[in-house]
């Protein structure tokens, strides 16, 4: 995992407002995701069954041992290295491919490299958040950002990216999702605090 | 090479030599061959793998045709095996030979081999050489080629994909085409594809596909066209610099290895977004190359900087504006432009339209613009050129807006509509907002009387546009004939000049003018006039709905003198309405109505049928009025009327009356029956629904008056005759049916007195009448007549009751009578007498046409008798008589028989309820006629007072009322009878 804490976490925190809009982005995102790639597919006669091996973003494995800071962490950690490769695939395919008059897949692709950003926000929200004052700052060291220089290698490189991204905002939902446990203790914790209130009045 | 070797040493022989000769020449031409054939050395190859180019070089002395073959090396197929000529190369010294490949070189390993060729001698080949292909063992992988390849649009491209080791081969596509593919060697496969077309900015993809359908490898090619430019041309816009522009086509090629390359004099640049090169300073000549991959493209330019000078757009406009006029000001962006000649062209929007104006100067920044309308807003852009050698319009300034000041408005057009009394209005047509001239603020109308200073002054606001008037005060005030009208227009810088119309106070009902019709054609009413030579005024043509007779919303237009004509046309205009329009003078005196017209835009039937119809016979015919077509509902000119008859759902045209005039149409020659007619109006346009009106035609009554008239004429003539018959026969007639009655003796002297005389005569005692025939029948003679009462009613009649036990009471009455005698044929007469005195009610009488007294004791005036027609009666004689007899003409009460009564002057048969006179038949009466026959035997014959011939039943008297008026007649029978007596 190519990535460096540099303070620790301080316990779950996290903010349940922050959670849901990054959970709403990246819902949008998956969305727009899909899109993205049936618009890739259908400009570049690709079939949906396509295989594309290898990850190309590097993190952690998945624990059931991680507790939630780690998890955010793993997860903004990916998505920083999703949106440098989407950069990378976009400078890359413009200059190797572009040129042309610009359709509905180049809107798609700026908008998903935009969303992307949001959710990026989103969870470096929700790390503050849940690490304190902890600063992450994801490496980006020994991602492959350069990609093939054969056309047809760049054009397969960018689909996979695209597939990056797409899986990386499906972790990130599946990853939001199970924040909520940390938000009901929230929940449980202001309820508690009403129902005083109430009962002294 | 091969030597021969000879021995000096060895002594010849003639044979031998011979032999020796023999074979040495055989050998010689042997060796000779194999010296030309030499077989091909040190065959090398080089590739060049874009162009799929195979260049081999080989060493073969001075040999120029070999046979080249090319195999693909595993499967050992022929690809090329051709003889060609090939020279040395001077400068290597070797022969060098170009092959290009379909297939990319590198799908697989070719042999290659070169022998030399003459005639039909070929040398040995040379040893093989072999390129090696990827489908080598050790390169394992799956790879496709060509990788990235740019082709021109209908280029024909084979793509080559090998599979990697230990995978088999699916499929190869060009974008979603499946291709057919070609195996050239184990693992190497080949497609081909023809006539490509344009791809997309990023290529089209092949794609390799194992067997199992899953993506392996692939390639991209780029499918476009070579550049190609026009209208390359060189300007300036600094007038220092050179700003060059062209056209090109997309070459459907992009990015920095595929996309076009731009070089300008052999410098490189970067197209910018205009697609401009911009060069620091006029060369005078350019060159333009532009290059891609699949080719390239020239164009040049040359000219002198003062021909092709693009002024650029003017900068800063101001404006300062007066009512009529403008100043426009702006700046050049370059300090050249001071001393350039220019001509600049400045565009003045105003209200939608656009007008262009052009200035001319010597660095021209300052341009008036004339002719504006006060308070109107303007757009105003400017552009400019070079004024020598001309080459284009530089670009347009920005849009600079201004607005010209106010003056005060323009003179309303103003009229006058004046009605049948002093009443009327004073118009005037909105002014526009040109007219106005600035901000409007009201109108003032004036009216005075020029002679008598009498003045009315109105103030309205902005929106009124017209204002009733009533002239009857200044009519009656004033001595003049006229009074003028004067409206002035205001706004906020000032009074406009006034606009006047004399109105004439001298009202006349009359028209003056006949009235002509107005032709409506595609440019509206057309109207002509004559025009007085002599006349300079003005014309002023009104128009307003005809139907309109109060206060119209009349419209005009005034006509510049001297014209004769024009066309009037209007929005308001509207089918099927009459329009009239009058055409006045319009000068320092009173309008003047010259002519007038009427006119419709579109002639429509008419929206309703004639008013009243009705229909009246006459004698056999019929005769249809109707009343007219209101105006508004004629909607065009009537043209005349078309009459109907109907018959069943079906109308029969009976007459087409052309006059419109027409309200009246009499129908002939038809039965009796009942008829159902139809008017209908018609137009220009056609008819109308028509009036209905139905009648029933009966039999003609004069007819029946004069058939009776002329029964009654026979009957007279009838009568006449017979008249004249009986006049001509009288004696034949008295003889026969009178003859003379024997005069009764009487004692004494019976012709003093004339009253009646009361008899009473004992019971069943009769007066016998002694029948003598030497009677004279100028003799008077006494009547015995039972008394009794004549009238049941007793009216003024039998004051004298009397006891029916009682002997009846016989009144004598000297009446007078046919001195002819009774006639014979009654013998019985004084029985029947008696009985009838018997029953105390039997009247006596005598079929009263006699003419003397003769026959009785009474002598009367024979003048009299001759002359009246109702006897002389005695007054004394008449005042005994309650209700006994009376006279025949004197049928009413006795005491009114003055003599000179007449008989006419009493025809009323209800005073005689009893005894008719026989002057009293009906001879037209079809009940009497048989009855009257009977009775005709006995007319103007005595009858026995016990004779019932005469006496009427009680039914009768209904029938008095018939019977009366030929009383008449009968009297006057009777008395020309009676004048018959000598």
């Amino acid at each position: 995992m190519a990535a460096r804490r540099t303070r620790g976490m301080t316990g779950p925190d996290v903010s349940r407002s922050t959670v849901a809009r990054a959970a709403s982005i990246a819902e949008q995102l998956r969305y727009e995701c899909s899109i993205l790639l049936e618009l890739y597919r259908e400009k570049e006669s690709f079939t949906a069954d396509v295989l594309v091996d290898g990850r190309l973003v590097s993190v952690a494995p998945p624990s059931s041992q991680l507790d939630t800071r780690d998890k955010l962490w793993r997860l903004h950690s990916a998505l920083m290295q999703c949106r440098s490769l989407l950069e990378r695939a976009i400078a890359r395919e413009e200059e190797e491919l572009g040129g042309g008059k610009k359709g509905d897949y180049e809107t798609q692709r700026k908008m998903v490299k935009d969303r992307l950003s949001y959710l990026l926000i989103c969870t470096g929200e929700l790390l503050k958040t849940a690490g304190g004052a902890a600063l992450l700052t994801p490496s980006l060291e020994g991602l492959e950002l350069d990609g093939p220089t054969a056309l047809f290698e760049l054009k397969l490189w960018v689909y996979r990216i695209f597939k990056e991204v797409d899986y990386w905002t499906k972790t990130a939902i599946t990853t939001l999702e199970a924040l909520p446990s940390v938000i009901a203790k929230e929940r449980v914790r202001t309820s508690r605090v009403r129902t005083t209130r109430s009962t002294r009045r | 090479m091969p030597h021969l070797s000879v021995n000096p040493s060895s002594k010849p022989n003639c044979s031998t030599v011979w032999l020796i000769s023999v074979l040495l020449g055989l050998l010689a031409v042997h060796t000779n061959a194999n010296d030309v054939l030499t077989v091909p050395q040190q065959v090398s190859l080089s590739t060049n793998m874009d162009s799929q180019q195979l260049s081999i070089s080989w060493l073969a002395g001075a040999a120029t045709t070999f046979d080249l073959m090319i195999l693909r090396t595993e499967l050992n197929e022929s690809v090329f095996y051709e003889t060609v000529s090939v020279m040395v190369s001077q400068l290597s010294g070797r022969h060098e030979w170009n092959w290009t490949s379909v297939e990319p070189l590198q799908c697989t390993s070719l042999s290659i081999k070169v022998r030399s060729r003459e005639g039909q001698s070929t040398s040995e080949w040379s040893n093989t050489e072999i390129l090696q292909g990827s489908d080598l063992p050790s390169e394992e992988e799956w790879q496709m080629f060509p990788l990235d390849r740019v082709v021109p649009v209908g280029a024909n491209t084979t793509f080559c994909c090998i599979v990697k080791e230990g995978e088999q081969f699916g499929t190869i596509n060009y974008g979603n085409t499946v291709m057919n593919t070609t195996r050239l060697s184990r693992r190497s496969y080949a497609t081909t594809v023809v006539n490509q077309g344009l791809s997309g900015s990023s290529g089209t993809n092949v794609i390799c596909y194992n067997s199992f359908k899953e993506l392996k490898i692939g390639a991209v090619v780029f499918v476009g066209y070579p550049p190609l430019l026009s209208d390359f041309v060189c300007e300036t816009h600094d007038l220092t610099s050179a700003v060059c522009l062209w056209n090109e086509r997309d070459t459907k090629l992009y990015g920095p290895t595929r996309g076009t390359r731009y070089t300008m004099n052999n410098r490189t640049f970067t197209l910018n977004l205009k697609k401009e090169c911009r060069v620091d300073h006029w060369e005078g000549n350019w060159t333009l190359v532009v290059v891609n991959p699949l080719g390239q493209y020239s164009l040049t330019d040359s000219a002198e900087l003062g021909h092709r000078v693009t002024a650029v757009a003017p900068e800063n406009l101001i404006s300062v504006a007066h009512a009529t006029n403008a100043t426009v000001l702006w700046q050049w962006k370059y300090d050249g432009y001071s001393s350039l000649a220019l001509v600049c062209q400045v565009e003045l929007t105003s209200q939608g339209y656009k007008t262009n104006h052009t200035f001319s100067g010597v660095g021209l920044r300052a341009v008036v613009l004339p002719d504006l309308y006060p308070y109107e807003d303007y757009n105003v852009q400017v552009r400019c050129g070079a004024q020598q050698n001309f080459w284009k319009w530089g670009s347009w300034s920005e849009t600079m807006s201004f607005k010209s000041s106010s003056i005060v408005p323009e003179a309303p057009d103003m009229w006058v509509w004046m009605n049948k009394d002093y009443t009327g209005q004073v118009i005037w047509k909105p002014l526009t907002r040109r007219q106005s001239r600035g901000l409007m603020t009201g109108y003032e109308v004036t009216l005075w009387s020029p002679g008598e200073s009498l003045q009315h002054t109105d103030i309205l606001p902005p929106d009124t546009f017209a204002v009733p008037v009533n002239l009857t005060q200044m009519a009656t005030a004033s001595s003049d004939n006229m009074v003028m009208a004067t409206v002035t227009a205001k706004n906020t810088e000032g009074v406009s000049l006034p606009a006047s119309v004399l109105i004439p106070l001298r009202l006349t009902d009359a028209d003056p003018c006949a009235v002509s019709q107005a032709v409506y054609t595609d440019s509206g009413f057309s109207l002509f006039w004559q025009s007085d030579v002599n006349t300079t005024c003005a014309y002023v043509v009104e128009w307003h709905n005809a139907s309109c007779k109060w206060n119209c919303p009349v419209d005009w237009i005034k006509v510049a003198p001297g014209n004769t004509n024009v066309s009037i046309e209007s929005a308001n205009f509207q089918p099927g309405v009459r329009y009239n329009f009058s055409l006045y003078s319009s000068s320092s005196e009173a309008t003047e109505l010259l002519q007038r017209w009427q006119g419709y835009m579109q002639e429509l039937v008419p929206s309703s049928p004639v008013l009243s119809l009705l229909t009246t016979q006459e004698d056999s015919d019929i005769l249809l009025t109707w009343g007219h077509i209101p105006l508004i509902s004629r909607r065009g000119f009537l043209l005349g009327y078309n009459i109907y008859i109907s018959s069943g759902s079906q109308l029969t045209l009976l007459a087409n009356l052309s006059d419109p005039g027409s309200r009246s149409y009499t129908v002939k020659g038809l039965s009796e029956g009942s008829y159902k007619f139809t008017v209908k109006a018609y137009t220009s346009a056609g008819e109308d629904t028509g009036a209905t009106a139905s009648i029933m035609l009966e039999p003609f009554t004069d007819w029946l008056i004069l058939e009776i008239l002329a029964s009654l004429g026979v009957t007279a003539l009838f009568l006449v005759i017979v008249t004249f018959l009986c006049y001509k026969k009288r004696k034949w007639v008295k003889k026969a049916f009178y003859p003379d009655i024997p005069e009764p003796k009487l004692p004494g002297d019976w012709s003093r007195s004339q009253a009646p005389l009361d008899v009473k005569p004992p019971h069943h005692s009769l007066v016998h009448m002694v029948e003598r025939p030497e009677w004279d029948s100028s003799k008077e003679a006494l009547v015995v007549i039972p008394e009794e009462d004549e009238d049941e009613d007793g009216q003024g009649i039998g004051d004298e009751l009397v006891d029916t036990d009682e002997p009846t009471s016989l009144r004598y009455y000297n009446q007078v009578v046919d001195e002819r005698p009774i006639r014979p044929r009654y013998p019985d007469s004084s029985d029947s007498s008696a009985s009838s005195l018997d029953s105390a009610r039997t009247d006596v009488t005598y079929t009263g046409i006699q003419t003397s007294g003769s026959s009785f004791v009474f002598q009367l005036d024979p003048q009299g008798s001759s002359e009246g027609h109702q006897p002389q009666a005695d007054p004394s004689f008449c005042a005994g008589g309650g209700g006994g007899y009376r006279p025949q003409m004197q049928s009413r009460v006795p005491s009114d028989d003055t003599g000179s009564a007449s008989p006419n002057s009493f025809p009323e048969p209800q005073a005689a309820s009893g005894y008719k006179p026989q002057s009293s038949w009906q001879m037209d009466s079809p009940v009497d006629d048989r009855e009257g026959r009977s009775r005709a035997s006995s007319l103007g014959s005595p009858t026995s007072i016990a004779s019932t011939q005469f006496l009427l039943p009680d039914g009768e008297d209904h029938t008095e009322e018939k019977r009366q008026p030929s009383s008449s007649a009968a009297t006057w029978l009777t008395n020309l009878l009676s004048s018959t007596k000598p």
